[in-house]
């Protein structure tokens, strides 16, 4: 077995007892990205001085017998909308093809100070607005487990990489679903944490109501040691939450004995594929079996979250993207006619046709006239779909669902057709529109492509989800997630 | 729905070029018909939630970027300052 094939739960087991170094673990990665990553296409920027020496003061410290910590030279994978500082942070769009931060993003920080080791950085939808990573301005990233099928997106380069052992851990963000949706596609478990659980510092935002950066991983473990590394109060992000987090990781019992697991049944209509309904059911019966309480239910308000995600989100990003002008940096545009001519031919040159589509969209909806009868409506239905959640939670402890309507499309299959591209995103946006957290786990396969399962809790309940996710895990043999060959 | 295209791409500070108006148009009406769907809801208000209450930093001076870190990015610059074409005639 190869290093990059462990977890980071087996590989700081190793590093503590001297089975390998944290430059070993690095190289393996760096080898299996050199072996397939031509295939996948997962990484847009690699950093191999970077990492190596990062590694190297990882071993300097085991050397020293200082202790580690439970992620010290574990290789994490960072989505390319996350500042690093010295590091193209291009958010896979041409707007941003020359950015390179002046600073780190908050949770960059607490990687170092983990002493996590970041080889670099990763595809994505253009600004995160996607489903499916194809409207990234650099390249297409493949589907690890058929690689004429997409990763998922909008964090589908974060999917893939840690899908393929191109990356023990990985960092996405989640506005709508892309934390989620692309683990689903590629067989790999996700977390979109509650809102204001982790910093947005230096996230490049698209809908700051609602996004959120998570970890993604291959087995449960993982997934929570890298949360309690990355959440926390943080004073430059004004919307985190002022609390405690415990170290999730050691908290796992995997004990459902008593949970009760609602299921609503307005996540298994038409719109969903048979077959990933009868995975997640199957699913929903082994936990019966090992102790949970199933609880019917109903959540009338999910059939209009798709509407009220795309009003409030593209609200947001409209106001928020409209920074990018060409002034401050970035790409600007090389003829013009004045100052407005320059913003405009920036814009219109520096994004891709989904982007403007959404900042068209939220313009709309803000502009004179129509504001009342779409944003602020949007706005009172976030409120009413917060209380039908709160309400749900009454007579369960969290709620199970499917995590995507169906398995990985193909390749250009929806990208001519927003719509169709907007209802893989139908399982999710309501617990962005909701402030909850989510957690995506595979629970099997259809047509050979994995499935996810998804569980929302309240605010604030990362730990019952991962509980019982991990009990999932211990369900199915101790493992959920596996690499596949890539020749 | 009749979207008049050209007058919100101008407040976006965009322009969508003639060969691709009417794809656009037909996109921009399936998108606003899907998000009309939303239902009204009655006894709601958007006050602020106390429990989500937002704490803001002390406003306090403290070291930040070099000038160069902040001018590293800027596509065009001169003399320590951000170069933008002439605005005022």
């Amino acid at each position: 077995m190869n290093l990059y094939q462990h977890t980071a739960r087996e590989l700081s087991r190793m590093l503590r007892e001297k089975e390998c170094s944290a430059r070993e673990i690095l190289q393996s990665v760096f080898d299996r990205i050199d072996a397939c990553d031509e295939k996948v296409g997962a990484y847009l920027t690699l950093d191999r001085e970077g990492a190596m020496a990062a590694a190297g003061r990882v071993d300097e410290k085991i050397a020293a017998g200082e202790e580690p910590g439970p992620l010290a030279g574990i290789p994490v994978a960072v989505k390319d909308n996350i500042c690093t500082k010295g590091l193209l942070t291009t958010c896979a769009s041409r707007m941003l093809y020359n950015f390179v931060p002046p600073y780190n993003a908050t949770v960059m920080e607490k990687l170092e100070t983990a002493g996590c080791v970041v080889p670099g950085k990763v595809n994505m939808d253009e600004f995160a607005m996607g489903s499916s990573c194809e409207t990234s301005y650099f390249k297409k990233t493949h589907n690890p487990h058929d690689l004429d099928r997409v990763p998922g997106g909008s964090s589908g380069g974060s999917a893939a990489a840690v899908a393929a052992g191109e990356a023990v851990l990985s960092l996405g963000s989640d506005t709508g679903g892309s934390i989620r949706q692309p683990a689903s596609c590629c067989g790999v478990i996700g977390l979109k944490p509650t809102y204001g659980s982790v910093s947005r510092y230096g996230l490049v935002a698209f809908a700051s109501s609602l996004d959120q950066i998570g970890p993604m991983g291959r087995c449960v473990e993982d997934v929570a040691a890298l949360y309690s590394v990355i959440c926390g109060r943080d004073p430059m992000d004004a919307t985190t939450a002022r609390r405690e987090y415990p170290d999730f990781a050691s908290l796992l019992k995997g004990e459902v004995k008593g949970l009760r697991i609602g299921v609503p049944k307005e996540y298994f209509g038409p719109g969903v594929d048979p077959e990933v309904k009868d995975l997640v059911h199957q699913a929903l019966r082994e936990l019966e079996a090992a102790g949970a309480t199933l609880v019917e239910l109903s959540l009338p308000g999910t059939d209009y979250a798709l509407s009220a995600y795309y009003i409030i989100s593209s609200a947001e990003a409209s106001s928020n993207l409209a920074r990018f002008d060409g002034v401050k940096y970035g790409f600007r545009a090389e003829s013009f006619d004045g100052l407005t001519d320059m913003y405009e031919k920036t814009r219109s040159q520096g994004f891709g046709d989904e982007v403007k589509r959404r900042i068209m969209l939220g313009t709309f909806v803000l502009s004179s006239g129509y504001y009342d009868a779409y944003y602020n409506k949007a706005k009172l239905f976030q409120k009413a779909l917060r209380n039908e959640f709160s309400q749900a939670f009454q007579s369960c402890d969290i709620i199970a669902t499917p995590t995507a309507p169906g398995i990985a499309f193909r390749l250009g299959e929806n990208i001519g057709d927003p719509l169709k591209m907007y209802a893989s995103d139908v399982c999710t946006v309501a617990v962005n529109i909701a402030g909850l957290p989510g957690l995506s786990v595979p629970c099997g396969t259809s047509q050979g492509m994995p499935v996810g399962l998804q569980f929302i809790g309240p605010r604030f309940s990362e730990e019952r989800l991962f509980d019982a996710a991990y009990a999932f895990q211990n369900l199915r043999g101790g493992s959920l997630c596996t690499i596949p060959e890539l020749g | 729905m009749n979207i008049d295209i050209r007058h919100i791409a101008k407040l976006a500070r965009l322009t969508i070029e003639e060969d691709r108006m009417e794809k656009f148009e037909k996109d921009m009406a399936d998108i606003v018909a899907m998000v009309e769907k939303l239902p009204a809801v009655e006894n709601q208000s958007l006050a602020l939630d106390p429990a989500d209450r937002m704490e803001l930093r002390r406003d306090e001076i403290k070291p930040s970027l070099r000038r160069e870190a902040v001018l590293q990015n800027a596509p065009k610059t001169a003399a320590g300052c951000i170069v933008v074409p002439k605005t005022v005639d």
